[in-house]
């Protein structure tokens, strides 16, 4: 019998039991269905296709991997129409994805809000998002850039997966999230026990822990203000500008931040079709708001930059009651010039202190 | 199954009209049933060349056929104007949210329009003449760089100067000899003395320094920025409030758009450029 604890969001009931070894979930979950696991590259994680065929390591990722997580799902470029016959998304084969972190999570919920938006539903997106299985694991030692605290986040997952992964001294803890969550562990509930309330005392504990540790890592970068108040209040400043010469314009921040979700169309002829292709694209670049004859709204690679953090800040909170940051540090540790997002919101934050409070709308 | 948003309806060209030396009028016919209200654009696709966006300039009333008309300016627009008759092009849409109608009504309508802009313009024109009870009057005030530059010439040099309750002032750049109307910007033609301010609506489009100083126009006049709907230009992809291409502030114009009260957008950065 699986111990039922607390509900979480999504109104869904959840259970918390144990098992002994990783293996033992994973290769259960590959048996049924396409599983990807974290595969260490130098000091980062990529993900990569499980065979349990074969002896692969299996890593228990301490943070979310080095590449987003909507390559999965909203892909770097995908055929999305064909002339003049019409092109129906291909069968999306049910996979699973284990390792994704809290940060992770939070992200998927971003793209849900935008390509599953009631009345313009991606059916590109829909297809591949129904069919994946999430098992997330808490996080352990964190990176220097991970900031999802100061956004929100936890380093553990709180919404948003099917199965959760924690680690303890003493095998792991798997916690439900989901219908289809609780179907696989009842399903498979051989592999399970109970789980002790010792070992749950010890998760706790280590959650609290690494939340500690980000937090004193990022203290430095609090602000006094809620984030899009300090963005708002600061749509004239000269830190974007002067930020500004430290980027190169290389894209990388938006590439690889994983709720960016800029793309465009581009037409293309094949040999015997005419095809539509949907390809990621980055604010970041100079003509990417030009129009004929030249006029270009942001010319000005400061106010790109501006942009980017009042959309993820200031105008995607507005419409959809949500950040589009997570804090997952991606885009710092891209960055080889060192822009840091949190420096600049900083710097944003020191300056509005020195303005007089009559300029400084609430 | 959601339907694809990305599929194009395949649209055969019917009628070509050459209305200026760079702009084109196309008459097309979708192969599915297309409706739209006036002000919304439509993403028209040369299959396998590229995609743009256009305002129909036809009457939403009629539900077997659209114009659009199209101005040479760059890649696609120029490749589009080598379409020909018969051919088949795709469109999706209809996207944005066209011109509140409703809250025209009892009130002039006042139209301030250039160069292509006219082409919206049109489709909302023939919309609002067909109640026009409904309106005080409607007011045009149309320029174009030479009068060869004029579309719709046939129109608006001729039948809708006829239509009672319409009172309609043209103006060019430059004059050629047969000219005998104004000249200067279409900014010269709006006089304070033709309108009731408290009671009017202003419409603008058209190139956007156009734009820009036909708003500060009507600011003087006193009207306020939540009287003056403006059809916002920018860079478009998707059409559906997703690719991010079109942002004014928070705004997706594609999708809280193309048209905007001044009112809306007026605090937000080059909104001109
Ligand atoms: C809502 C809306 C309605 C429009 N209605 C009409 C109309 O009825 N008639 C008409 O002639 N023109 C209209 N335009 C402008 C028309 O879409 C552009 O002239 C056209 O996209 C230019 O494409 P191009 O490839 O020829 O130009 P290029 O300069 O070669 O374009 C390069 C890229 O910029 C984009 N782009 C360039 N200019 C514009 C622009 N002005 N707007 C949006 N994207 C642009 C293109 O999509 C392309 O990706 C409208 C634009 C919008 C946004
Ligand atoms: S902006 Fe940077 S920190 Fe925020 S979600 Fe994107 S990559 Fe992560
Ligand atoms: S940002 Fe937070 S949730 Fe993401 S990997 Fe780092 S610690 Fe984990
Ligand atoms: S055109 Fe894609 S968001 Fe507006």
């Amino acid at each position: 019998m699986l111990g039922m604890r607390h509900q979480i969001n999504r109104g869904e009931r959840v259970g918390i039991v144990s098992i002994s070894k990783l293996s033992v979930l994973l290769n259960a979950v590959a048996e049924q269905i396409e599983l990807y696991t974290p595969k260490k590259i130098g000091n980062h994680y990529t993900f990569a296709k499980y065979d349990s065929s074969i002896e692969t390591p299996l890593h228990f990722n301490n943070v979310r991997a080095y590449t987003p997580i909507k390559d999965f799902l909203f892909p770097l470029s995908e055929l999305v129409a064909v002339f003049s016959k019409s092109v129906e998304p291909n069968e999306v084969k049910p996979f699973a994805i284990f390792g994704l972190k809290d940060c992770d999570l939070r992200s998927i919920e971003i793209l849900d809000k935008v390509f599953l938006e009631e009345e313009f539903q991606d059916p590109f997106y829909q297809r591949r998002r129904e069919k994946l299985f999430i098992i997330s694991s808490d996080c352990f030692d964190p990176a220097e850039s991970c900031c999802c605290t100061l956004f929100g986040g936890r380093p553990f997952a709180q919404s948003g997966f099917d199965l959760n992964v924690s680690k303890t001294s003493d095998g792991f803890i798997v916690e439900v999230g989901s219908n289809k969550g609780r179907d696989f562990v009842e399903k498979h509930s051989q592999l399970f026990t109970d789980a002790p309330e010792a070992l749950l005392i010890e998760r706790d504990k280590t959650r609290a822990k690494t939340q500690k540790q980000i937090e004193q890592n990022n203290s430095k970068y609090e602000l006094d203000a809620p984030v899009n108040k300090v963005l708002e209040n600061s749509t004239d400043s000269e830190v974007f500008d002067i930020e500004s010469q430290k980027c190169v314009e290389c894209q990388a921040c938006t590439r690889i931040c994983p709720t960016c979700h800029c793309f465009y169309l581009y037409d293309t002829r094949q040999k015997d079709y005419f095809a539509k292709m949907k390809m990621w694209d980055s604010c970041m670049r100079m003509a990417y708001a030009a129009v004929a004859g030249g006029a270009n709204p942001r010319k000005v690679l400061g106010d790109r930059i501006k942009h980017r953090l009042m959309h993820k800040f200031s105008y995607f909170f507005d419409r959809y009651g949500i950040d589009m940051c997570v804090g997952c540090g991606r885009c710092i540790d891209a960055d080889s010039h060192g822009m840091d997002i949190r420096v600049v919101l900083k710097k944003l934050n020191e300056e509005l202190r020195t303005k007089p409070k009559a300029e400084v709308a609430k | 199954m959601n339907k694809n948003l990305y599929q194009p309806i395949s649209s055969e060209i019917i009628k070509i009209i050459d209305e200026s030396p760079t702009i084109r009028s196309y008459v097309i016919v979708p192969e599915e049933p297309f409706k739209f209200e006036t002000g919304q654009f439509v993403e028209l696709t040369w299959p396998g060349v590229g995609e743009a966006p256009f305002t129909p300039s036809s009457s939403p009333a009629d539900t077997e056929k659209m114009e659009i008309s199209i101005m040479k300016v760059g890649h696609v627009t120029e490749l589009l104007h080598e379409c020909e008759k018969g051919q088949k092009i795709g469109i999706r849409g209809p996207y944005g949210n066209g011109y509140p109608l409703d809250d025209f009504i009892g009130k002039h309508v006042y139209i301030v329009g250039g160069g292509v802009g006219l082409a919206p313009i049109r489709s909302l024109f023939l919309t609002l003449i067909d109640r026009i009870e409904d309106f005080k009057s409607i007011v045009c005030r149309f320029g174009a760089r030479t009068p060869d530059d004029f579309i719709y010439k046939e129109a608006v040099f001729g039948h809708w100067q006829e239509i009672e309750g319409v009172d309609m002032k043209l103006t060019v750049d430059k004059a050629d000899d047969n000219w005998k109307g104004n000249v200067g910007v279409v900014t010269t033609i709006c006089n304070e003395q033709d309108v009731d301010v408290s009671n009017t609506v202003a419409v603008i489009c058209g190139p956007p320094i156009m734009m820009k100083f036909a708003t500060l126009k009507m600011l003087e006049f006193g009207f306020k920025p939540a009287q003056i709907y403006l059809s916002m230009e920018k860079n478009m992809s998707c059409g559906f409030g997703k690719c991010g291409h079109c942002m004014i502030g928070k705004y997706y114009v594609c999708k809280d758009g193309p048209v905007f009260t001044y009112e809306q957008i007026k605090d937000y950065p080059n909104i001109w450029d």
